[in-house]
């Protein structure tokens, strides 16, 4: 088992909880603020990764109803009504997709020993990778 | 004169500030401040305060090596310096001289420590070296100020401090949350 105590864990989940929550909503954002030729380019980038990170959100609720709590919430976020282009929607995905993996990796490294959340931490850390991989792809010059 | 327009051109947002002063306080309390520390001191996620650092890295405020410790730059650690300054002056002119509760000063020094100018800050400190520097007389005005009162009788037109308009009755207080008018 883990050192971490039940409240411990959960909110340690609460905080991925957070990140996911406010990356599906970025992506939300970034799916209608790229316009024109750009919004063929990178929509449907953008549009999957709202798919992804709620349903990412959705697990780790589960997770944490699970555990016997009710997931908790609080953002501060404000999102202009300001286009970008394709490239600054990607570097802007590459950004909050890079601190969901370091969140992640920090999390695992706290729930040692708790092997089933290991496991699932260690899925996402392999889904959260091949995000920022396939995103760092795109932004190859 | 757009004055407005300044406020909108101001190159450190309320949110800038306390970015860079988190990693101020961080590198104070425990030698690095990373991401995931400035995200736990201002208790937002890690993606908000990845993307709040771009710009500040981008206009040469924020630093960042290869082991992802953050770190302020010469002119980052005078931007704070600046601010923190600014925030401690209006604290003082707002609870010690104008008698504002410590803790609404408090708030509405650091919503201004941002946007004041360094000269308004400089008049501000020699405003204040003033009053400190004969022991009582800042709390003798102080205390006369108080004496004279809030309640103002004196019809617009015949008052000194107003135009053609009651300026108290612009700013009574606004009403709590919640409760009818």
């Amino acid at each position: 088992m883990s050192s971490l105590s039940t409240n411990e864990v959960v909110a340690e989940l609460n905080r991925l909880f957070a990140e996911e929550v406010e990356a599906a909503l970025r992506y939300l954002h970034l799916t209608h603020a790229v316009r024109g030729t750009d919004y063929l380019l990178v929509g449907p980038v953008m549009n999957k990764g709202f798919q992804e990170t709620i349903e990412h959100a959705e697990v780790i609720a589960h997770k944490i109803r699970a555990l016997g709590a009710v997931p908790r919430l609080e953002l501060n976020l404000s999102l202009g009504p300001q286009s970008v282009d394709a490239r600054e929607a990607l570097e802007l995905a590459l950004t909050f997709e890079e601190a969901a993996l370091e969140a992640y990796q920090d999390a695992l490294r706290k729930v040692e020993g708790d092997v089933p959340l290991e496991e699932f931490l260690r899925s996402q850390i392999v889904t959260e990778s091949e995000h920022v991989a396939e995103l760092k792809q795109l932004l190859v010059e | 004169m757009d004055t407005w327009k300044e406020f909108d051109q101001n190159v450190i947002t309320h949110s800038a500030a306390h970015h860079l002063m988190a990693i101020d306080d961080l590198i104070g309390q425990l030698g690095y401040a990373r991401v995931s520390d400035i995200a736990r001191q201002l208790n937002i996620t890690r993606g908000s305060v990845s993307i709040s650092l771009q710009p500040l890295k981008k206009a040469g405020l924020v630093e960042q090596d290869e082991n992802r410790h953050l770190r302020l730059s010469e002119r980052g650690r005078q931007l704070v310096a600046a601010i923190k300054t600014k925030r401690h002056l209006m604290q003082r002119l707002l609870a010690e001289v104008l008698g504002v509760e410590a803790e609404q000063a408090e708030i509405d020094a650091c919503k201004l420590e941002h946007l004041v100018s360094n000269e308004t800050a400089r008049r501000l400190l020699s405003f204040l070296r003033f009053l400190d520097a004969e022991p009582g007389r800042g709390q003798q005005i102080a205390a006369a100020w108080r004496a004279f009162g809030d309640r103002c009788d004196v019809p617009p037109a015949q008052c000194p401090s107003c135009t053609n308009e009651c300026l108290a009755e612009k700013v009574r207080d606004e009403p709590k949350p919640g409760s009818h008018p």
